[in-house]
């Protein structure tokens, strides 16, 4: 990148960058939660504010993605009261966000649909995003499933700093000059940050340029497995970096009914309800149906409305949180193979 | 001729008398059930060199060479030494004479389910509780038979045994991270006691009283809004046995107890049992000491000394229902009661 | 600061007009701009919103036809003349009125699908030299489900309109009995010399089922509209409920011509 400059610093140095940063920014990273894990003794890694640098958990991909910083799994979006809706808070401070380049990279998709989709700007999400800046942590090592070379997250330009991680050190990269002023006392260091070149996973993601070839898909018998093998939980779309649907509720407070607040919570197309309407009508009800939605707007939804590729940065977060083992780049494959067949067909009708 | 062998004696050597009268089989102790494979060998070496070539799994998962002639016990013992005191001394800290076999056999293998090292549904490491009740009870002349098992599932029959520890979590509820999706509900109302439900705010409630604490709405959760403690906690069932008078399914004793309260509590069964039987050991279930006994008196030896965890919950009574084989067995003249004062 | 543009405002209901017992139109103060055919979220603190069309609008209202369904709508119906309900939007695209004018116009509806078209029927009605004509096919479940009765009388009575009301399974006196599907031969569709635009709205297996129909009818595709209705939090393209592929029915719709309207498979 143009005109950044790195430093190396020391435990103790890092400790006074943080809480010099602490003065205006909320800094976000991973944090090792003990026990936070699905199953016994094995722990989660989820983004939390952090005040030091041994607080932030780099040794391992964050069991849970970034985007949990900008779009809380519940936000409170109104306080009401019998004649009016008050809008929440924003955020007393600025945010700094560390992550990955995968995990940058997913942001500018939930820009699309915040900031893009329609022309109308989400007012809770821009408030919070116009204030934020990003860390790029550097991947030292791969982790099961990572893909990112395979849809071209594995690089960014979007972040303010980048950090290599050490035990009691760390290299840092400036490139924006907002930070340079932080680092007048610090070590130049002749260390460049690195971006994931490979991965040992590779995805041939498949393309779906037209309506009618995912129409056809639909129909595909390649579906109809996952009705016995997915439990439709919704864990994958929870942890996918790019996953955006959210519910609206209502609730009021237990001692006056009559006050209350708008909240907006993360939702999943993988869960029942999500496209039930008022009267109860569901459009997808085989947990097949659901995820094939989910499949298909990845590969094809996202792209055909905003045209900007995958709608997946290849961070293996829904693999590995999928408990019942159910592969999403096997799926891709199979969906490749599928659309395969479907192409010759095509070929000879039209011939 | 027949050897003249003292059966009693083998027994507590852990040699089991067969229907060949010079012919025994060794129970090798698993507590926990689990051990380095390399020990296979040693079993294994043991049935085709003294045994008869067969080697059975026991009940209480213990690793066993039948038809060992009574005059190759010795060899025997002098062969499973390093496996006693990988296992009993290394292990689980046993203190033991190891030169003769194992000393006593009325404190049974603790039996375990895999546990959080490989299950999914477990709670706990069963393994490492394992080994600290072996160093509790073992040795010592006393019977008693514990499981440990991994999660309320009670894969390892807890129910069935005079002291069954089942390892529980005490699940902890992060509202905001909850999307009010219901899998832990439905789960719950599947799996467990039903004690969770989808409330007004979309959120969700428990009925904390009922919980069994299997962990179940954790593993359901996608989102981690329920995680599970960094502690562990135990349940007591007692006084479940087999038999031919009176099996019955053993009762909750105690809830939510940590590992010190569990600990201290197990300590004090070998003082129980002494006191019940006046120093004199005999080899029968546990239920019937607490029978004996009485429940009360139980209940003050075993809370002996014991500073409870605040979680803790102990039964004020227990009833037990065995089934009958014969009715009124329990109703006979009062010289032939057993009830110790 | 610019407006939140999904904050609620209050609005009084400044009527309620029961239509069936169980659809009810509110008639509730507004001042901003509706086009035929499109929708709002209509909130009622505490029990929460839902995408809402607006059955008319005139000066200074307008009119949402509510039948009592879900928990929005029930708590809707517990509300009395000068409550507050709270509104946001319009939103979506409506009906293509430029497309209509002129021609021979089809409305083929169904149960609370009437109300996403009365407005404009109302339009055409009022300014009945809009359009060359109006079939109208209008169909409810039985007499109980009727919607507008007054107003169904009114439009039938009108010299430009051609208007058939059907019951799915009851006889009554005024009504057909049968599906809409079964009367869209009685249209004269070689007669309008290619002149003319269809509308379809109602439950989707009724629209799916219309749409098929049409097509044998020899109806090209993009003579037929419709407007769709899917599950909705925002109404402004973020939370995802309404997309199907690449298509928002919040943003792109409720009003899709059936050249892509067809191919929207959820």
């Amino acid at each position: 990148m143009e005109n950044t400059s790195t430093y190396h610093l020391q435990a103790d140095e890092l400790d006074a960058l943080f809480a010099h940063l602490e003065e205006q920014y909320l800094v976000y990273a991973p944090v090792r939660i003990p026990s936070g894990g699905r199953y016994a003794q094995t722990d989660s890694v989820l983004y939390r504010p952090v005040h030091r640098y041994e607080d932030i958990e780099y040794r391992e991909r964050s069991t849970y993605p970034m985007k949990e910083v900008l779009t809380p799994i519940t936000q409170t979006l109104f306080y009401f009261t019998e004649d009016q809706y008050q809008e929440s808070k924003p955020p007393a401070k600025d945010l700094l966000i560390f992550g990955r380049a995968c995990d940058i990279n997913a942001i500018r998709i939930q820009d699309q649909i915040y900031l893009l989709n329609g022309g109308v700007e989400d007012p809770f999400y821009k408030r919070v995003r116009d204030r934020a800046k990003f860390v790029l942590m550097e991947c030292a090592q791969q982790f099961e499933g990572c893909f990112c070379c395979s849809v071209g997250a594995n690089v960014t330009d979007m972040h303010a700093m980048a950090f290599s991680f050490g035990e009691r050190d760390a290299q840092i990269e400036v490139s924006d000059e907002a930070f340079r002023d932080y680092f007048s006392q610090a070590k130049p260091s002749d260390y460049s940050i690195r971006f994931p070149e490979e991965n040992e996973l590779k995805v041939n993601y498949p393309v779906i340029d037209r309506m009618d070839m995912a129409n056809r898909l639909k129909d595909h018998p390649m579906w109809r497995e996952f009705d016995d093998r997915c439990i439709a939980c919704g864990s994958c779309t929870v942890a996918c970096s790019t996953c955006t649907c959210f519910e609206s509720t209502d609730i009021v407070y237990t001692q006056n009914a009559h006050i209350g607040e708008r909240r907006r919570t993360c939702s999943s197309c993988m869960v029942g309800g999500f496209d039930q309407m008022a009267g109860g009508q569901c459009f997808r009800n085989k947990t097949s149906e659901k995820y094939r939605y989910k499949i298909l707007h990845k590969v094809y939804g996202h792209d055909a409305r905003f045209h900007t590729g995958p709608m997946c940065v290849g961070c293996g977060r829904c693999s590995a949180r999928c408990p019942e083992l159910i592969s999403y780049p096997a799926t891709l494959n199979k969906l490749s193979r599928a659309i395969e067949e479907i192409q010759p067909e095509e070929v000879a009708h039209h011939a | 001729m027949v050897e003249d062998c003292n059966i009693k004696q083998m027994q507590n050597n852990c040699y089991r008398q067969s229907k060949v009268p010079d012919e025994f089989m060794l129970q090798l102790r698993v507590p926990g059930a689990l051990i380095d494979a390399k020990w296979l060998d040693v079993i294994q070496h043991i049935c085709q060199t003294w045994g008869n070539g067969s080697f059975h799994l026991g009940t209480r998962q213990t690793l066993n060479a039948p038809g060992i002639k009574a005059q190759n016990i010795p060899s025997v013992n002098d062969y499973i030494e390093p496996y006693l005191k990988a296992v009993e001394c290394d292990l689980c800290n046993v203190q033991m004479e190891t030169r003769n076999g194992y000393p006593y056999i009325a404190p049974r293998n603790i039996m375990a389910c895999i546990g959080s090292v490989h299950c999914i549904n477990a709670n706990i490491n069963t393994q490492n509780i394992s080994h600290k009740l072996e160093k509790e009870i073992y040795p010592n002349p006393y019977h008693i038979k514990i499981s440990v098992s991994g999660c309320p599932n009670d894969c390892a029959k807890a129910h069935f045994q005079d002291l069954g520890i089942v390892g529980c979590t005490r699940p902890i509820y992060d509202m905001d991270r909850c999307i009010g999706c219901g899998a832990c509900v439905r789960k719950c109302e599947k799996a467990a006691t039903r004690v969770l439900s989808l409330n007004d705010k979309h959120k969700v409630s428990k009925d904390a009283c009922c919980c069994v604490g299997c962990g179940e709405c954790v593993t359901a959760c996608p989102t981690g809004a329920w995680k599970r403690p960094n502690r562990i906690f135990y349940r007591i069932i007692l006084g479940g046995r087999t038999g031919k008078q009176c099996p019955r399914m053993g009762k909750l004793f105690a809830n939510w107890l940590t590992e010190d309260s569990l600990l201290g509590m197990m300590r004090n069964w070998p003082k129980f049992s002494d006191w019940v039987l006046g120093g004199k050991p005999v080899y029968i279930h546990g239920g019937h000491l607490i029978d004996r006994a009485g429940y009360q008196r139980f209940k003050e030896f075993m809370l002996d000394g014991v500073t409870l965890n605040p979680e803790a919950i102990i039964a004020e009574s227990v009833n037990w229902a065995e089934t009958e084989y014969r009715s009124n067995i329990h109703v006979k003249p009062l010289s032939k009661h057993q009830t110790v004062k | 600061m610019l407006e939140n543009p999904i904050k609620p405002h209050a609005c009084e209901i400044l009527d309620i007009l029961p239509q069936t017992e169980t659809e009810w139109t509110f008639r509730v103060a507004n001042d901003r701009p509706v086009r035929h055919g499109q929708f709002m979220q209509l909130s009622l603190p505490r029990i929460g919103e839902a995408p809402i069309s607006a059955s008319g609008f005139g000066s200074g209202y307008v009119d949402f036809t509510i039948r009592k369904v879900g928990k929005v709508t029930d708590g809707l119906f517990s509300l009395q003349k000068g409550d507050s309900i709270f509104l946001r939007g319009c939103y979506g695209n409506g009906w293509p009125l430029e497309r209509f004018r002129n021609k021979h116009v089809v409305i083929i509806a169904g149960g609370t699908g009437v109300s996403a078209v009365k407005s404009l029927v109302d339009m055409m009605y009022n300014d009945q030299s809009y359009a060359k004509d109006l079939h109208l096919i209008f169909g409810f479940k039985n007499t109980c489900s009727v919607l507008f009765s007054d107003d169904l009388l009114r439009w039938k009575n009108a010299a430009s309109f051609h208007a058939t009301y059907t019951l799915d399974a009851e006889e009554a006196e005024g009504w057909q009995k049968g599906l809409v599907t079964d009367f869209l031969g009685s249209i004269p569709f070689a007669s309008f010399g290619g002149d003319y635009e269809c509308i379809v709205v109602g439950p989707p297996i009724m629209m799916k089922f219309t749409g098929l129909g049409l097509l044998t009818s020899g109806v090209p595709e993009d003579h037929i509209w419709m407007s769709f209705e899917r599950k909705m939090s925002c109404a402004i393209g973020k939370c995802g409920h309404c997309r199907i592929d690449e298509t928002y029915v919040c943003l792109d719709g409720p009003v899709f011509n059936y050249t892509i309207g067809r191919s929207l498979v959820d």
